[in-house]
């Protein structure tokens, strides 16, 4: 892996797990408008942000992803009233708790994006692997598959 | 101490004899010096066996939800009218009646089915600093008169400050009066040093990344999986834990250090606001992992971002279980 940050072509894998009723329907959106943003995130659609059990979040940087997005419809605007509400306690503690034990800050992203905001989408994409890439390939935790 | 377990015989007595309770969970003299096990008394006449002292460590609300559901499940197959409810009655210090409130708080069992006597609390000597004090030799003898341990190993006896040997957690508790009861027996205990609670935790936080990194591999490293924390933790009370299950296969069982790391790590998120600093998991630890300093982080930002602090009271709900539009959220990444 560490070859890898030398390795000029080294990209980051960024799973994304995304709300069906805002972001994934914006990242549509931003495929529709035609919207240039980087191939490297991998998107796991789910019914809500709520439904993002932290494990997911630390499971999918244990098995190999160099960082981890989650994005949900923006606080009063869940289509489950108040998913995302729970989600964003959930969320805090979560990232404070990743950090606290030393894993870098930038690896695990939170946001909110509406269905309307495809431009959005684009730009958290690119923001986010900037971050990544800045980062270099994830080492901590990550588990070794022989 | 003496007259607080001669009041707690009498009322287990009185309870038990009454019919009030079916059950006391309290904590008998162990089959070593300086320990007290877990014990339950459904005989009015052996409530002898009942102690109170500095060797009461872990935290029995544990054995009051075991107890209470195995009986709901034992129930499944009587008819409904037939069912019973078991009442059980419970010698709670502060951390354990914070452990009842948190099951109260997440429907684990009704306020009339557990009976909390009150007592007083000033912490328990932690094992593992006590084998540190003599020097991993064998405790055979030891007796508390005041503010000294007095221990009798091969190289004689020793007077040890109780300050030395009493856990950390209970150095700085909060709560070391129960929160919730039924009846008290014995006076108020004194406060202890909780302004200092966060004081690792602060400290911990002003390493760098890659120290903290290294300490949490560290002590990750020592942890055998033997799960230990998780069968004393009363707050784990999942019918099927998360290593446990196998669809999805959560946590690996294989040698992989990130298995443990990621076990260790859930198990304490598990615990996001409903952590109540008994520090049993790491008394019952046989490799000494240090949890509480990443427990306590927990617990420090759970009051810090939602001041909030674990089964402080029935009408505060677990940060998890209740949301707001209030809450900060500076952590959202804006690009």
């Amino acid at each position: 892996m560490t070859e890898n940050k030398a390795n000029e072509n080294w990209e980051p894998k960024i799973i994304a797990f995304v709300c069906n009723w805002c972001t994934y329907a914006g990242a549509d959106l931003a495929g529709i408008s035609r919207l240039q943003y980087p191939p490297n995130v991998r998107l796991v659609r789910l019914p809500c942000s709520g439904r993002v059990n932290p494990f997911y979040v630390v499971k999918a940087l244990q098995e190999g992803a160099d960082g981890v997005l989650v994005s949900g419809c923006h606080p009063g605007e869940c289509h489950y009233i108040t998913g995302n509400l729970s989600a964003r306690r959930k969320f805090a503690m979560l990232k404070n708790f990743l950090s606290y034990v030393g894993i870098e800050p930038d690896r695990t992203l939170f946001t909110w994006i509406s269905a309307s905001e495809g431009e959005k989408f684009a730009e958290v994409v690119k923001g986010v692997t900037e971050k990544v890439k800045a980062l270099g390939p994830a080492k901590k935790l990550v588990k070794k598959f022989e | 101490m003496e007259n607080i377990e001669k009041q707690l015989r009498e009322e287990a007595k009185k309870l038990l004899a009454e019919k009030k309770v079916d059950v006391i969970v309290g904590y008998e003299e162990g089959t070593l010096p300086c320990q007290a096990t877990p014990c339950f008394i459904e005989d009015p006449e052996s409530v002898e066996r009942l102690v109170w002292n500095k060797y009461c460590s872990v935290n029995l609300a544990k054995y009051v939800h075991d107890l209470i559901f195995q009986h709901k499940e034992s129930q499944k197959r009587a008819k409904p009218e037939e069912r019973t409810k078991k009442i059980v009655g419970v010698v709670a210090r502060g951390c354990t009646t914070r452990s009842i409130v948190l099951h109260l708080q997440e429907k684990q069992y009704d306020r009339d089915q557990v009976v909390v006597i009150g007592v007083p609390c000033t912490g328990y000597i932690s094992k593992k600093k006590l084998a540190v004090a003599v020097g991993g030799k064998e405790v055979t003898e030891c007796s508390v008169a005041g503010d000294t341990l007095s221990v009798t190993t091969v190289d004689g006896t020793k007077d040890i400050p109780l300050k030395e040997v009493t856990a950390a957690n209970c150095l700085t508790c909060r709560f070391n009066n129960p929160v919730i009861s039924d009846m008290m027996i014995g006076d108020p205990a004194p406060a202890m040093d909780a302004d200092n609670e966060y004081k690792e935790v602060d400290e911990f936080e002003g390493l760098s990344e890659e120290e903290r990194w290294a300490y949490f591999t560290k002590e990750m490293d020592k942890c055998i999986r033997c799960y230990a924390c998780r069968n004393t933790c009363p707050s784990c009370y999942c019918k099927v834990c998360f290593v446990e299950q196998s669809q999805p296969k959560w946590v690996g069982a294989g040698i992989d250090e990130t298995d443990t790391q990621v076990f260790q790590f859930m198990r304490m998120f598990h615990m996001t606001g409903r952590c109540v600093d008994c520090g049993s998991c790491l008394e019952v630890c046989p490799m000494g992992v240090d949890l509480r300093t990443f427990l306590k982080k927990l617990d420090k930002d759970a009051y810090n971002q939602f001041e909030y602090r674990t089964g402080e009271a029935l009408d505060k709900m677990p940060i998890l279980s209740v949301h707001s539009t209030e809450d900060k959220e500076e952590f959202i990444f804006e690009p």
